[in-house]
């Protein structure tokens, strides 16, 4: 045998002193003990030559290993990364978070030495006569945290090396270790998302809950509180900074709300406490697992994944009303990565509106969901944790590549493959205003939505300013009441002024046809270069220059959003035709669209 | 033969200089050496290609930037110019020389729908 097996390293793992780094120990037995409902644990018994330990438990993503029989009863193992759990009686768990095997059970066939179960204070001076030339320490066993019911393990008490908590309740444990049949633990963990307080009201009652997302050097793991727990916690915990925290009720995860890598996830209770750590260096921030942007198009529908890139471009902020009558903003922006792709990425609520892509900041989500609705695009989900310019290396190297080559590629998107021909990146879906027409935008269940550089060929001045209610987000029209006040009925109040509003409505055309289009308020504003309390004023004194205005406005060229779909008055179907955006034609962005649409048509 | 003005002139770059010799072309390109005669210069075009440019009068004013010439190729591919022009200068929004320079890529291979652009002179 030429395999040395690191002597001394079991003994160091019983009295909790410090291991020699990566032992190398040889597997004497593998015991699978089930875990309920939760996935199955395995605990070992493992040798250094001298001395056995049968505490040891392999993390469940090391399950496969034991499953498949690569670690078997005598195989030898280089255990890289394990943490060393105390248990309250003073015996001590080794949790196996990264191990290889360096030599099979058959390559082995035997055990090595003589070793002998640790006993504290006792230590074996001989080497044993084995092929191994090295003293042996037994190891001594304590029960390990995915083990269920009493434990059998005859470890000795010895000082944890792990930080202690204050108060010393407990030991702190690993978040690997959590489950749900201890309830005496401490973790010491970072907060790496902490939601905002949600309530429910259903025909049991009412409630609120806040989720956060924790996450130490073995693992992460999703808590939520509720109640009494949200008014005790939420103002307490501040995302990014690290706590000890306490007996919480583990149950087993419901994957689908969640991309968080654990089996179980905890609720917090009464008895949970929560204190903050100082010291903190090693607990290390969120945990990604980031996924090309390239390689979004392999990946299935709905999965939950983690994506890093530069914020190209950003979408304004718009609103939409849900299912349930609310009204949420979303807001689309495109991130680009390393691998020259571009995705589109939805960000909802509060995080949409706060956005600021100003300065082509570099974006990590953490959970984002992947959709198949344009070829692929992510939504960012209320779970998901948006990072800008996060301090981690993956968001350096991004910088370094973007500014020095990243800037200069159009990035072609992942999203929007389809209708091809249409050129150009991003979310924009470029049409003629003939494609219209021969596409038959907007007749669908759902409104369509296009770009279009087209000029304006006609403005309809008639009506096309009304008196609206001078409330704030309030633009119903308002009735003269011919006595000076003027009513709003939405608002149910009558008002000695009223503010003027436009609904604008513009033929526009390119080079193929044309179309009817309405223009609301910022648009309508757009175009005719004035806002509309000074046309307003200005119709009313002087007709003249109010048409000076819109000749002014004619034949003018713009990039416009438009938004279509069919509707229906008196049995006479029309589509109607929206205009959601306009801006001055970037000629040199235009140009560069045309060049590339005509290169890909000549490629096909 | 008709007076340049008044007959089509292809755009090209340094590259499409040989086959135009004798021919009227408008030729864009950023100046970069005024000769101290004030009666040559070269222009680079999109392609960071020079070509020389020959004028029958000294330019006597201050030449700089993005230049458009018309002229004559001459048979050692040089531009005899008839008439030059600096573009203006506009910092926010500088002429994008390379993107001119594949957008006369698209006329010359696509004669059929640029007629004027490519066709030979009379």
């Amino acid at each position: 045998m030429s395999v040395k097996l690191t002597e001394g390293a079991i003994e160091a793992f019983t009295k909790g002193s410090e291991v020699p780094p990566n032992p190398l120990l040889q597997v004497v037995n593998v015991r699978k003990i089930d875990g309920g409902s939760g996935p199955a644990r395995f605990r070992l018994m493992m040798s250094d030559g001298l001395y056995t330990m049968s505490s040891f438990m392999l993390s469940t993503s090391l399950n496969g290993m034991a499953e498949q029989n690569t670690m078997a009863p005598n195989c030898i193992c280089l255990v890289k990364k394990n943490v060393t759990n105390t248990l309250k009686d003073g015996r001590r768990v080794v949790i196996i978070l990264d191990m290889e095997v360096v030599k099979s059970a058959e390559e082995v066939g035997e055990k090595i030495g003589e070793p002998t179960p640790y006993v504290e204070g006792q230590s074996k001076t001989t080497a044993p006569p084995a092929p191994v030339a090295q003293p042996l320490q037994p190891r001594n066993m304590s029960d390990a945290p995915g083990n269920r019911g009493p434990s059998r393990d005859f470890g000795r008490k010895a000082m944890p090396n792990l930080p202690s908590t204050p108060g010393g309740a407990s030991k702190v444990v690993p978040i690997a270790s959590l489950n749900p049949y201890q309830s005496k633990w401490t973790i010491r963990a970072r907060i790496t998302n902490k939601s905002g307080i949600r309530t429910w009201s259903n025909s049991r009652g009412d409630g609120k809950l806040f989720s956060m997302e924790i996450v130490d050097e073995t693992g992460e793991i999703r808590v939520t509180a509720f109640n009494q727990e949200v008014d005790k916690f939420f103002s307490l915990i501040e995302a990014g900074k690290v706590y000890y925290i306490s007996k919480g009720t583990l149950k087993i995860a419901n994957k689908q709300y969640t991309s968080v890598k654990n089996d179980y996830e905890m609720t917090m209770n009464g008895e949970t406490t929560v204190i903050p750590c100082d010291d903190a260096q090693d607990v290390p921030m969120v945990q990604c697992d980031f996924v090309s942007i390239a390689d979004l198009e392999t990946r299935d529908k709905d999965a939950i994944l983690d994506v890093i890139g530069v914020c190209k471009s950003v979408d304004e902020v718009s609103k939409i009303t849900t299912k349930n009558n609310r009204e949420v903003s979303k807001r689309a922006i495109n991130l680009m990565d390393a691998s020259g792709k571009m995705v589109t990425v939805t960000l909802w609520g509060d995080e949409a509106e706060k956005f600021d892509g100003s300065g082509q900041p570099v974006l990590a989500i953490k959970g984002a969901r992947l959709s198949d609705f344009g070829g692929r695009s992510l939504s960012a989900l209320f779970s998901s944790t948006v990072m800008i310019n996060p301090d981690i290396p993956e968001a350096y190297k991004l910088r370094g590549w973007y500014d020095k080559e990243g800037h200069a590629l159009d990035g072609q998107s992942v999203t929007e493959m389809k209708g091809g021909g249409g050129g150009g990146g991003g979310n924009s879906n470029w049409k003629m205003l003939s494609d219209v027409k021969s596409e038959h935008l907007g007749h669908g269940e759902k409104a369509d939505y296009f770009s279009a550089v087209a000029t304006i060929v006609y403005l309809r001045k008639e009506n096309c300013l009304y008196q609206a209610c001078p409330t704030q987000d309030c633009n119903k029209k308002v009735v003269d009441q011919h006595n000076g006040m003027f009513r709003c009925e939405k608002c149910d109040r009558e008002f000695p002024n009223f503010k003027y509003r436009l609904i604008l409505s513009a033929n526009i055309a390119d080079c193929g046809d044309n179309q009817w289009v309405t223009c609301f308020q910022e648009s309508a504003e757009a175009i005719l270069g004035q806002d509309a309390d000074y046309l307003g004023k200005l119709r009313e004194s002087s007709e003249a220059s109010f048409d000076e205005v819109f000749q002014q406005a004619n034949f003018n060229t713009y990039n416009f959003r438009i938004r279509v779909k069919l509707e229906t008055y008196n049995d006479e179907s029309r589509i109607k035709g929206t205009v959601m955006d306009v801006h001055p034609v970037d000629h040199r962005e235009y140009s560069r669209r045309l060049i590339s649409s005509i290169r890909k048509l000549e490629a096909q | 033969m008709a007076s340049i003005y008044e007959s089509p002139k292809t755009r090209i770059n340094t590259s499409m200089l040989s086959q135009y010799i004798s021919r009227p072309v408008c030729f864009v390109g950023r100046l970069q050496k005024l000769h101290p005669s004030g009666k040559s210069f070269t222009l680079l075009d999109g392609e960071n290609n020079a070509a020389s440019v020959e004028l029958n009068d000294p330019v006597n004013e201050e030449l700089s930037g993005i230049v458009e010439v018309i002229g004559m190729v001459s048979n050692k591919a040089t531009v005899m110019a008839s008439a030059y022009t600096a573009y203006r200068e506009d910092k926010e929004k500088p002429f994008d020389l390379e993107l001119y320079n594949e957008s006369l890529k698209i006329i010359h291979d696509f004669p059929q729908y640029y007629p004027f652009e490519v066709s030979a002179s009379g």
